[in-house]
């Protein structure tokens, strides 16, 4: 194969079929992966050859499956809407903060007073594993309609109801003309694929085969943004001011989105990014299927990313000018709060050296967060990110063009793995996500990747200027914080053995090839 | 297919339901698992069922992270596709036996989920072929499943495969050793806190107290089991599963509780009625209660303000699994003067179990005013039987933190699961002092300048 380079179309299936029940996995889609270590110019070489497996493990650790937590604490968030788990009790018990998600944004920061989020499960039992659960999931629908009258009623599968063969698409049908609300089926059983991302495709798919409207008008102002629960409620709105400064509104789908938001997704006039690849799907369909235009590369994250970001939505909104001086006035507010941060940074180790940082979460974020931490003149020489698939791969080779190489661990929350490789780098700062097990057990410094959605305080923005600002000095706090993380490392025990700490591979536990 | 000796149930619940307060049983043996220390489960099950219950049961459980072997601890065979087919038995070898390599624990315990039970994975022959080839490791399996029942079955179904499969023979019984069972860790929220209070309580009238849960020595405690003179269980209902097998394989008689006392007058009749039964000596059970008792009220007088002229004789609305419900009424109504308006009971237990809690919340009051008792689990019909009645208090989870205020126009306090907004770690309202620490925590909701 050496030699050979795939073209775009063989790296990624492009075409979208809505005529199917689902979406095809991530695997098939984009030869995803969840399993590498090693120089991120390998990797996109492998990649750009077509050489690169997903390979397996000897050890592995609960990471996260299609419907958990992926969806099953997003889909309950759209408002006027109701989730239905087909599935045992335990596959939604993830969801049970539904009442409280959103609640601590003040309405004044312009949250909707009144709402109210809904969900229910079929509650598999042995029963009806044996016997079928069709009738259940039917009457589910018609108790939810009952109930909440709403305008959707997303039913979400389960590897249960995968396996014992449920018809679900049969009974959408059967049920529907009897209901008010468009059902809208979500194929994510947890065993469909090992990548979670095959998730984030599964509920676009079904978005765009069931709920998107045949636009009735255009809306040039309006821009669709796909935000993750990763986003807090400051980076809305930040974006929002800043887009609002040019006269664009912004449709964010799918967290806390109405139905009617995503019915008029039709309608706008570009799909921008915060995640590249969660946003993937959705761009693709919509301008397959209604040419609205998108881009997928840069999201928001840093300075010269969002004036990329902000120039690329202007090109498709008519609204060049505008945007170059709006980013010349944010420059000037902005520019020299990034210098003092830059500074006090550069200072901080008092020997000239770099503060090295060690961070990323999904793939997206990878390519975000390493250009943004060389402009705050941090040092990343090594990154971590959930998976990895072709979809990212053109900017990741641009991202090692410009940077230089880096190493990657790809890996979806493989707690031992990263605290391997955070113990072994042991870099400054250290960013860690609440599902990275014991890594935060060090002497340097510890902080989180990122805040979560219904978090309203400026300080934990990362979006767009005043989020890098902000984020900037929140990493800067963080090099002053070690009690917690060097207590906990020396009181409490390690969840590995010493061997593991001692020998230099975090990827182990690779199997070997048979 | 499935379970291969599925426990006598009679609650089992068949239609939809909206936001249970409970997860499914691979969920409550994990937890169960996570709530000893010491204990290293490995799930073989999908990648997603650790997080998803680190979100369902650890922060939903009092906001608390995953710890050593919870959430993305946990080692998981990762049940995809391909093992669907062809089955998923060689992963889980593998994992067990890296688990073994890397991971510090005293016991192993696999906990089967829904892919294996469904493909009719044979994981005994696979745990057997382990303890052959490495008989020092303690290694069981827990066949389960999340259509096997809820968190609350989960839990005996931990339990029972510990009797199975580690208590294989009978020991002399030990003198004063007594087990306590029927705190769910983190569905009892206060677990925790509950553990270690009955623990020390039990030592002082001179007993040994083998809690299990929140302890170390996880594997110690669980080979101390049939040693006990006594097994007490603390539900009307959980953990009497657990008792009734202890007591046919190890002779072990066991007594139950409808709760974890709460209060001075709760833990005196535990006290009194533990006593009787071990063999305690009434002068050491009489004297730890008067000296309890007399510190007890004498720190309850410093609330009489605050409750006597600010919010006296309210009604008060309680939502909660069957324990926490029993003794919280109690204790709200016996010692405070406060009156029960309607109690929703939200674990669905077994109907023996309904006759013993509708007594205790009823003849069992010191009150006239009765509460409305109802079993209920779906979040929907409990808001609605919320709604148009007296309570000026709402004991409840975090699911009702938001609409309590608007729509009922009553004070709330997070005492069940799940509790996504109030972080308990070693917080309780167990023992004599306990009702001290519900009081300031119902009351600091409302208390102000007078």
């Amino acid at each position: 194969m050496s030699g050979t380079e795939l073209t775009e179309n063989e790296l990624i299936e492009e075409r979208i079929d809505l005529s199917r029940n689902t979406c095809p996995n991530r695997e098939q889609r984009a030869n995803g992966i969840n399993v590498w270590y090693g120089k991120a110019s390998d990797l996109a070489k492998e990649a750009r050859s077509g050489c690169l497996r997903q390979r397996e493990r000897n050890f592995q650790q609960s990471s996260g499956c299609v419907l958990n937590f992926y969806l099953s604490v997003r889909i309950g968030t759209i408002r006027d809407a109701v989730a239905i788990y087909h599935a045992p009790v335990g596959c939604s018990s993830a969801a049970l903060g539904y009442r409280e998600l959103y609640r601590h944004v003040p309405v004044e920061l312009g949250r909707p007073a009144n709402f109210d989020l809904h969900w229910m499960t079929t509650n598999l039992g042995e029963r009806d594993v044996v016997y079928g659960a069709g009738e259940k999931l039917r009457e589910a629908i018609k108790e939810a309609e009952r109930r909440y009258n709403p305008k959707a009623i997303f039913v979400l599968t389960s590897c249960t109801s995968g396996i014992i063969g449920e018809d679900i698409e049969g009974t959408v049908s059967q049920v529907q003309p009897e209901i008010k609300a468009t059902i809208v089926p979500i194929h994510c059983e947890g065993s469909r694929s090992r990548l979670v991302q095959t998730g984030y495709d599964a509920f676009w798919h079904a978005v765009l085969k069931y709920l998107v409207k045949k636009p009735e008008k255009k809306q040039k102002d309006l821009v669709n943004v796909a935000s993750m629960l990763s986003y807090t409620w400051q980076d809305r709105l930040e974006i929002k001011r800043l887009l609002g400064k040019v006269g664009l509104r912004v449709n964010f789908v799918p967290e806390f989105a109405s139905v009617e938001q995503f019915e008029q997704l039709s309608e706008a006039a570009v799909t921008a990014p915060l995640c590249p690849t969660y946003t993937d799907y959705l761009a693709r369909g919509l301008k397959q299927e209604y040419g609205i235009p998108y881009f997928l590369y840069p999201s928001p994250m840093g300075v010269a990313h969002t004036d990329e970001w902000l120039r690329e939505i202007g090109r498709h909104t008519g609204k060049e000018r505008e945007i170059e001086a709006l980013i010349k006035e944010e420059h000037e507010k902005w520019l020299p709060k990034l210098k003092a941060i830059r500074q006090e940074f550069e200072n901080f180790k008092g020997n000239g050296e770099k503060v090295e940082v060690l961070g990323a979460l999904g793939q997206g974020r990878l390519l975000a967060q390493v250009p943004y931490f060389d402009e705050l003149g941090l040092k990343s020489s090594a990154a971590m990110c959930q998976d990895f698939d072709n979809l990212i791969l053109k900017d990741l080779e641009k991202l090692i063009a410009q940077m230089g190489d880096f190493d990657i661990l790809v890996n979806t929350f493989q707690a031992a793995e990263q605290t391997h490789i955070t113990n072994q780098r042991n870099p400054d700062i250290a960013m860690t996500c609440p599902f990275q097990g014991g890594a935060f057990k060090r002497d340097k410094g510890v902080t989180r990747v990122h805040a979560l959605r219904s978090d309203a305080h400026p300080w934990s923005a990362q979006s767009g200027y005043t989020g890098a600002i902000a984020f900037g000095n929140f990493l800067l706090q963080s090099l002053k914080s070690h009690s917690y993380q060097r207590t906990m490392k020396e009181k409490t025990q390690s969840t590995y053995k010493d061997w593991w700490y001692k020998q230099p591979n975090s990827l182990y536990y690779l199997k070997a090839e048979e | 297919m499935g379970i291969s000796e599925p426990l006598e149930t009679n609650n089992v619940i068949s239609g939809a339901i909206e936001a249970p307060r409970y997860s499914c049983a691979l969920a409550g043996a994990y937890s169960t698992a996570v709530g000893m220390f010491g204990v290293v489960p490995i799930l073989h099950s999908g990648a997603g069922c650790g997080i998803g219950q680190l979100f369902g049961q650890f922060y939903g459980g009092g906001q608390n992270a995953g710890g050593p072997y919870g959430g993305t601890s946990t080692p998981c065979s990762s049940l995809v596709e391909e093992h669907v087919i062809f089955g998923g038995e060689k992963k889980l070898e593998s994992l067990i036996e890296s688990t073994v390599e890397l991971v510090n624990g005293e016991l192993f315990a696999v906990i089967s989920g829904c892919v294996p039970s469904l493909i009719g994975d044979d994981v005994g022959a696979v745990i057997r072929r382990y303890k052959e080839k490495k008989p020092e490791i303690p290694i069981i399996h827990v066949n389960t499943s999340g259509f096997a029942g809820t968190s609350y079955e989960g839990y005996e179904y931990f339990f029972d495969s510990v009797i199975d499969q580690l208590l294989e023979e009978k020991v002399p019984k030990e003198k004063g050793l007594v087990n306590v069972f029927g705190i769910v860790p983190f569905q009892h929220i206060f677990w925790k806190g509950e553990a270690r209070t009955i623990k020390t309580l039990l030592e002082k009238i001179g007993l040994k107290a083998n809690l299990i849960v929140g302890e170390f020595d996880a594997l110690e405690n669980l080979k101390k089991i049939p040693a006990a003179e006594y097994n007490i269980i603390l539900s009307s209902w959980v953990g009497h599963e657990t008792a009734k097998k202890l007591e046919e394989k190890f002779d072990t008689p066991y007594i139950s509780f409808p709760g974890v006392p709460i209060g001075p007058k709760q833990t005196s009749e535990f006290l009194r009625v533990i006593g009787e039964r071990l063999d305690v000596s009434i002068d050491v059970i009489e004297d730890l209660i008067s000296s309890e008792e007399r510190r007890a009220y004498r720190f309850a007088e410093y609330v009489g303000d605050v409750l006597l002229i600010a919010r006296p004789h309210p009604y008060f609305a309680v939502v909660a699994d069957s324990n926490s419900a029993v003794s919280i009424t109690k204790y709200l109504a016996n010692e405070m003067g406060y009156l029960p308006d309607i109690v929703q009971i939200t674990d669905n237990p077994p109907e023996e179990a309904r006759e013993l809690i509708n007594e205790e919340l009823t003849t069992g009051l010191e009150t006239p005013a009765w509460p409305e008792i109802i079993y209920e689990v779906d979040a929907y019909r409990i808001r609605e039987n919320l709604k148009d009645r007296n309570f000026m208090f709402l004991l409840a989870s975090s699911l009702e933190t938001f609409i309590s205020g608007p729509e009922f126009n009553a004070i709330h306090l997070t005492v069940s699961f799940p509790s996504y907004d109030r972080i308990i770690l070693e917080r309780s309202y167990a023992g004599f002092s306990g009702g001290l620490t519900l009081m300031e925590d119902v009351m600091s909701k409302y208390a102000g300048p007078l």
